[in-house]
């Protein structure tokens, strides 16, 4: 076991550590498959309102590559298809069956066994997975796209931690699931060759049965699990950029899939209140948020992930790759000579408060603090991120269209973790811009 | 309700949109931002955001300031008096020397927030919170004798060709206070490199005092000599006894505010550190090479630090992010060239007896350059990804 050491990051101990212990939620009405985590997606539905689906249908699929299918996550009928704005797929809405007993009626997979999976060639293996709705648990760093199947990557990554510091606890996770974690990463050394399995020091305490499964120990400060991170830390060649990355959690519905035959439904998430200490939530996938969260008695907002998550209402569902909803409460209002108070409770990484002498767990909210002003070159964002990069000069770059140069400078090691756009002090939209340079520049490459 | 509050929202309505003084909007904002700290909630990822902003970034320098201000309102009220003949008491010196100051900086702030004001309406974008710091800085580079429309002209030049041309605060190339205190300087050297700094009444005007670094020592006398018979000692220097820019001449005061901005890394203190150990390794240099006994070339370090308005320069002036360069190996080249040419600019020039404001805005127009090497550099280092 090597330790990854990450200097720069979000070191801020936070409020609202959820609790170890986990709790089953009872069936939901309705689940849902969303699109809206899904990068880069653009669906083909396959279903229409009013169909009956069962356990690993096939809801919809990928126009880039028909092959990548997003299955039902339970059995029922489709309830609505809800489209947003340019008729873009929100979430496909199911009514999950009221009266059905255990035993759950669903598609049935090829199944593998230890002693079998070391015959199946690469391709056959991928088309189960396909198949079973889960090739898109693999990831292609760097924009996490979904894994190109035609490529044999350096290597592939697979992460215990989740993208929010509050992610379920690898030992939540993977309770009793030790068995699957060693058969998935059976199937992983089918596909590439370098496999690196990485840990929060902290997680590894707790951690029993995949102890001896982790390669790689990297340290408490937010986003050093990221997989993106990681490769920064590793790699050694332009080669090892396309490398592929998977969650642990991913890896074991993968190894359920496969030995079991059947579409793996089972989440584990954390719902986190800063002010509360909430168990882990065995539920669904695609579970409903208002379920998850209980009364919503703030004006805040719900994120799946409070840096680099996306925003939901109560009255959406959770996505395929989401296992982490934060409450984040709104401020007061408007503060009298808020600009110059001593501030023994306004948690900042810089050292302008009085906060930044204590070392009591933080609250933040989700306002701004202030307003957007022009890039005063102050470094800050330089000083937090992660690898390495100057985000101010990659924007100014973005700026001017000069891609090459903001290329140059690093643009696609970034991992979007949103701490530049954290510790801005002109308040730049500094994590958007980047993104939306990724982006760009990924939609002219296809 | 805060009543103040009520006050604001009621009168929003003549600011904004089609309101009757819509042309004012900026304004407006600025003094209501400035009551009650804006706070929207976040609309992009992240949706937790640091409360560090740019208000209290500028604030910080602010803070940073007092001491040096408080001082120079002093040392300007006593320096007054001990042309008179007279010694003032703490309390006079302070008030002897507001009167001198404060209508300066009004002067200084009222200027820059019109011409602040007259870009941020145009333009269509709020007031920057940069002109607090620079309305400040400019005034304490001053001598308190100067001419109260010559202080407008200054921070003209300062706010519009130092900064508004290139598009507001964050978009400048130079410091905009140095800007404006270099056009004063080479416009009207009168009032700012000649003998009469001290402030007083015009019955006093005939009382004359050379600036420390004006001094030259007679013929077989040192220069450190020559200094404390002239009133120099390292004692007064240090402390800022001494007659000089409203500012500069507390090296303790200035260093105070130095202290503090590095504390608090609002000032890089790579720029700071390397601007003093620039300094000191030149002045080294300088004191070690034979010859010059009778001038600044002779003077060594400390009396280099202490003298003139180096500290007051690399502690605030320099640290400006803007025309700083971004990067840390930046920085320290920056920093420390900062105070090599200062000293080379003291001892082997004769036109110019103080070297901090050049060397500031020659290397303030270096530092993208500086930011392009580094980058080059760093970027060459890193595994490519395309």
């Amino acid at each position: 076991m090597k330790s990854i050491s990450i200097k720069k990051g979000f070191k801020l101990p936070l409020s609202g550590l959820p609790d170890i212990s986990a709790i089953q939620l009872p069936e939901p009405e309705t689940i849902a498959v969303s699109a809206m985590d899904i990068p880069y997606i653009r669906p083909k539905l396959l279903v229409k309102q009013g169909d009956l689906v069962k356990t690993g249908t096939s809801l919809f699929c990928d126009k880039k590559n028909k092959s990548i299918l997003y299955l039902s996550p339970g059995t029922g009928r489709v309830k609505q298809i809800l489209f947003g704005p340019r008729r873009k797929l929100i979430e496909v809405v199911i009514d999950l069956n009221k009266n059905q007993d255990k035993n759950e009626a669903f598609v049935k997979f090829d199944t593998l066994t230890l002693k079998t999976i070391k015959a199946v060639p690469r391709t056959t293996l991928i088309k189960h997975l396909q198949d079973g709705g889960l090739w898109q648990c693999f990831r292609q760093l760097p924009a996490k796209d979904t894994a190109d199947e035609n490529l044999t990557p350096a290597m592939i990554i697979v992460s215990l931690n989740g993208n929010d510091p509050f992610s379920p606890h690898p030992q939540v996770v993977l309770d009793n699931e030790t068995r699957y974690f060693e058969f998935g990463l059976k199937v992983l050394q089918q596909l590439v060759k370098k496999i690196v399995v990485t840990c929060r020091k902290d997680s590894l305490t707790r951690l029993n049965g995949c102890k001896p499964f982790i390669t790689h120990v990297v340290p408490d400060t937010y986003p050093a699990w990221d997989p993106g991170t990681v490769l920064y830390k590793l790699k050694r060649s332009e080669k090892e950029n396309n490398s592929w990355c998977i969650s642990a959690e991913h890896l074991v519905l993968v190894a359920k899939l496969l030995l079991d035959g059947r579409y793996p439904v089972k989440r584990v998430i954390t719902v986190t209140r800063s002010d509360d200490k909430k168990p882990h939530i065995i539920t669904r996938q695609g579970a409903p948020v208002k379920d998850l969260i209980g009364q919503m008695d703030t004006t805040g907002i719900i994120t799946t992930g409070r840096f680099n998550g996306r925003s939901v209402n109560p009255d959406s569902h959770l996505g395929f790759f989401e296992n982490t909803l934060n409450i984040i409460h709104d401020n007061d209002g408007d503060e009298m000579f808020g600009f110059i108070l001593p501030g023994l409770s306004k948690p900042t990484v810089s050292k302008t408060f009085l906060s930044c002498l204590t070392s009591t767990p933080k609250d933040l909210d989700c306002t701004i603090h202030g307003e957007e002003r022009a890039c005063i070159n102050c470094g800050y964002c330089t000083k937090i991120c992660p690898i390495d990069l100057a985000p101010n000069f990659i924007m100014k770059a973005l700026h001017a269209d000069d891609i090459e140069d903001a290329l140059g400078f690093g643009l696609l090691d970034c991992v979007r973790c949103g701490l530049c756009s954290f510790t801005c002090p002109s308040k730049i939209e500094l994590t958007k811009l980047l993104s939306d340079g990724m982006d760009a520049h990924f939609k002219d490459k296809e | 309700m805060n009543p103040l509050k009520k006050f604001l929202n009621s009168t929003e309505k003549h600011f904004t949109g089609s309101g009757k003084l819509n042309r004012f909007e900026p304004l407006f904002d600025a003094t209501k931002t400035f009551f009650f700290f804006p706070s929207p909630k976040v609309k992009h990822t992240p949706f937790v955001r640091d409360n560090l902003d740019l208000k209290r970034y500028m604030s910080f320098v602010i803070i940073a300031l007092l001491p040096v201000l408080i001082f120079g309102m002093y040392n300007t009220g006593l320096q007054s008096g001990l042309a008179k003949g007279e010694t003032y008491t703490i309390f006079k010196s302070l008030l002897t020397g507001a009167r001198f100051v404060v209508p300066i900086i009004i002067v200084t702030y009222a200027v820059g927030f019109f011409w602040e004001t007259v870009f941020a309406s145009i333009r269509g974008h709020k007031i920057s919170e940069g002109l607090l710091v620079t309305g400040l800085l400019f005034p304490l580079t001053l001598p308190a004798t100067i001419p109260l429309w010559q202080v407008a002209l200054g921070i003209s030049f300062g706010v519009v060709i130092g900064k508004e041309v290139f598009g507001g605060t964050g978009r400048n190339i130079l410091n905009p206070a140095l800007t404006g205190r270099a056009f004063l300087y080479f416009s009207y050297p009168v009032s700012l490199s000649g003998n009469i700094w001290v402030a007083g009444n015009p019955a006093v005007d005939g009382v004359s005092s050379a600036t420390a670094l004006a001094i030259v020592a007679r013929e077989g006398q040192t220069i450190t000599s020559a200094l404390s018979d002239a009133g120099f000692s390292l004692y007064n220097l240090f402390f800022g006894f001494i007659p000089g820019a409203i500012g500069e001449t507390s090296a303790f005061c200035c260093l105070l505010g130095a202290v503090f901005l590095m504390i608090t890394r609002i000032a890089n203190f790579r720029i700071i550190i390397g601007g003093i150990s620039g300094l000191i390794l030149t002045s080294l240099v300088f004191y070690l090479i034979p010859g010059g006994n009778d001038s600044w070339l002779n003077a060594g370090p400390l009396y280099h630090l202490s003298a003139g308005g180096f500290l007051f320069g690399i502690s605030f002036m320099a640290t400006d992010p803007v025309s700083a360069p971004g990067t840390n190996p930046g920085r320290w080249i920056f920093g420390f060239l900062i105070g090599f040419f200062t000293i080379v600019i003291r001892v082997a020039n004769p036109a110019f007896v103080e070297g901090i404001m050049l060397s500031i805005l020659f290397m303030n127009v270096f530092s993208p350059l500086l930011d392009h090497m580094v980058i080059r550099y760093t970027t060459s280092k890193r595994i490519p990804n395309v």
